[in-house]
């Protein structure tokens, strides 16, 4: 759904001082975050590989080349509304 | 040529057809993922509109200028910090009147209106309604406060109308700049006041087109019909209904005193009465309900949902939680399937595409 909302792009290079400024120069990026400014709960960032929730937050400070992935979180088996 | 948007839980589909409204081709579906809760197409330029949401990533509205080929989503559309509020749900988007440039008018949950003048780019709080000095005594229904019915006067310019559940119905004089509640006869009976000021749980308003003095509303507690801009209500039943409990209704924009329900058993079970999916057609105003369910299917149990029914002048349309979508060409005196093995139904909109 994210890549459909960016036009069909799967794929952006940005730069940026920290994991939320990279998310929210995205143009999903309201759908990344509510309106208060927060991850949306059942959205994972994962940069390199680590969940960011592990690994300092969303705030956590980028210093290279690392890739940041979104992955909607597993929710399977609710038994209304999805 | 007519057609007919159906919101579903994953998507949105489009059903078309010619003017005798006998064959529908089913397309889509379109905005995969999304829960459409309503979709509707502008009548001033043909956009198409939805109240969009995902369990993920929140809720919204999106905009199609090319029937449905490609579309642009809002941007955030946030309630002000002060209220405490983060939108829930969006429920319905209602286009403005003719030369109303731009404007259109979108309902949410928790009980909250918004109002757009960028055909949809982004959405201001309407502050007199989630600022209403009532807003202490709402209360959610189960499918949230939801703010799911809009309706605009087409004679008069600043009159308006809006239904939350379980606020009732509020009615502007002014453009939406300030709300006088309008529930007076109809009753809450899940309340220790059966008939308070607001609190109602109206299910679905609808203001009829050609005779906009005439309110109708299907409630949690009945059927009821206003001839005063919803000053007073007489409430419908007794009278042929098998149950005042049921979502949507629909109109007929040619007979004023014509309208349709789909009762369901009551509130603790929401399902069609009878093992049959019954609609109940009035052609007095209300006085009378007669079952007109032939072509629809037997035995059955069905629901369907507020949103999930419409009229236009060639037809009255309606869609179930099953998947199926059912029309009639004549008035309810007959109905056929025209898309069925759709995801469960959320909305039912009909229109023409200029």
């Amino acid at each position: 759904m994210l890549a459909a909302e960016a036009g069909g792009q799967r794929r952006f290079e940005v730069e940026a001082d920290t994991v939320a400024d990279a998310l929210r120069s995205l143009p999903v990026s309201n759908l990344v975050f509510d309106e208060r400014g927060d991850l949306r709960r059942l959205v994972n960032v994962y940069v390199d590989g680590v969940d960011i929730r592990d690994r300092g937050g969303i705030e956590q400070p980028l210093t290279g080349a690392e890739e940041i992935r979104l992955v909607a979180a597993i929710a399977g088996g609710a038994a209304y509304s999805t | 040529m007519p057609f007919v948007l159906v919101g579903t839980r994953k998507g949105l589909f489009v059903l078309s057809s010619d003017e005798e409204r006998r064959d529908w081709e089913v397309s889509g579906p379109l905005l995969k993922g999304w829960e459409v809760f309503h979709a509707v197409a502008d009548p001033r330029d043909g956009a198409l509109y939805t109240a969009t949401n995902s369990f993920v990533y929140g809720a919204t509205v999106h905009r199609s200028a090319d029937r449905g080929e490609t579309w642009t989503r809002a941007e955030e559309i946030e309630l002000p910090e002060e209220t405490g509020l983060t939108l829930e749900k969006t429920w319905h988007v209602e286009p403005g009147r003719e030369g109303e440039e731009g404007r259109l008018w979108l309902g949410g949950a928790p009980g909250v209106l918004f109002r757009s003048d960028d055909a949809g780019t982004t959405w201001q709080t309407v502050e007199s309604l989630v600022g209403h000095e009532t807003r202490d005594k709402w209360n959610p229904g189960a499918g949230g406060m939801c703010c799911h019915s809009i309706q605009l006067d087409p004679d008069d310019s600043e009159r308006m109308y809006v239904a939350i559940s379980a606020a009732g119905t509020f009615r502007s004089e002014d453009g939406g700049e300030s709300w006088t509640p309008a529930n007076s006869g109809v009753a809450a009976d899940f309340m220790p006041d059966p008939f308070p000021e607001v609190g109602q749980c109206v299910h679905k308003l609808l203001v009829h087109p050609a005779r906009p003095e005439r309110l109708w509303q299907q409630n949690h507690c009945g059927v009821y019909r206003s001839d005063d801009h919803g000053r007073n209500w007489e409430r419908l039943e007794g009278n042929g209904l098998p149950s005042g409990f049921g979502f949507p209704i629909a109109l007929d924009p040619d007979d004023a005193d014509a309208a349709f329900v789909i009762p369901e058993e009551g509130a603790e079970n929401r399902v069609t009465p009878d093992g049959r999916l019954g609609v109940y057609r009035t052609r007095d105003g209300g006085a009378s309900w007669q079952l007109a369910s032939d072509g629809l299917p037997e035995p059955a149990w069905c629901a369907v949902l507020r949103e999930a029914a419409s009229f236009d002048g060639g037809g009255v349309y309606f869609g179930t939680q099953s998947g199926s979508v059912f029309m009639t060409a004549d008035g309810g005196d007959s109905w056929s399937e025209a898309a069925s093995q759709l995801p469960p139904i959320l909305s039912v909109e009909a229109a023409n595409w200029p």
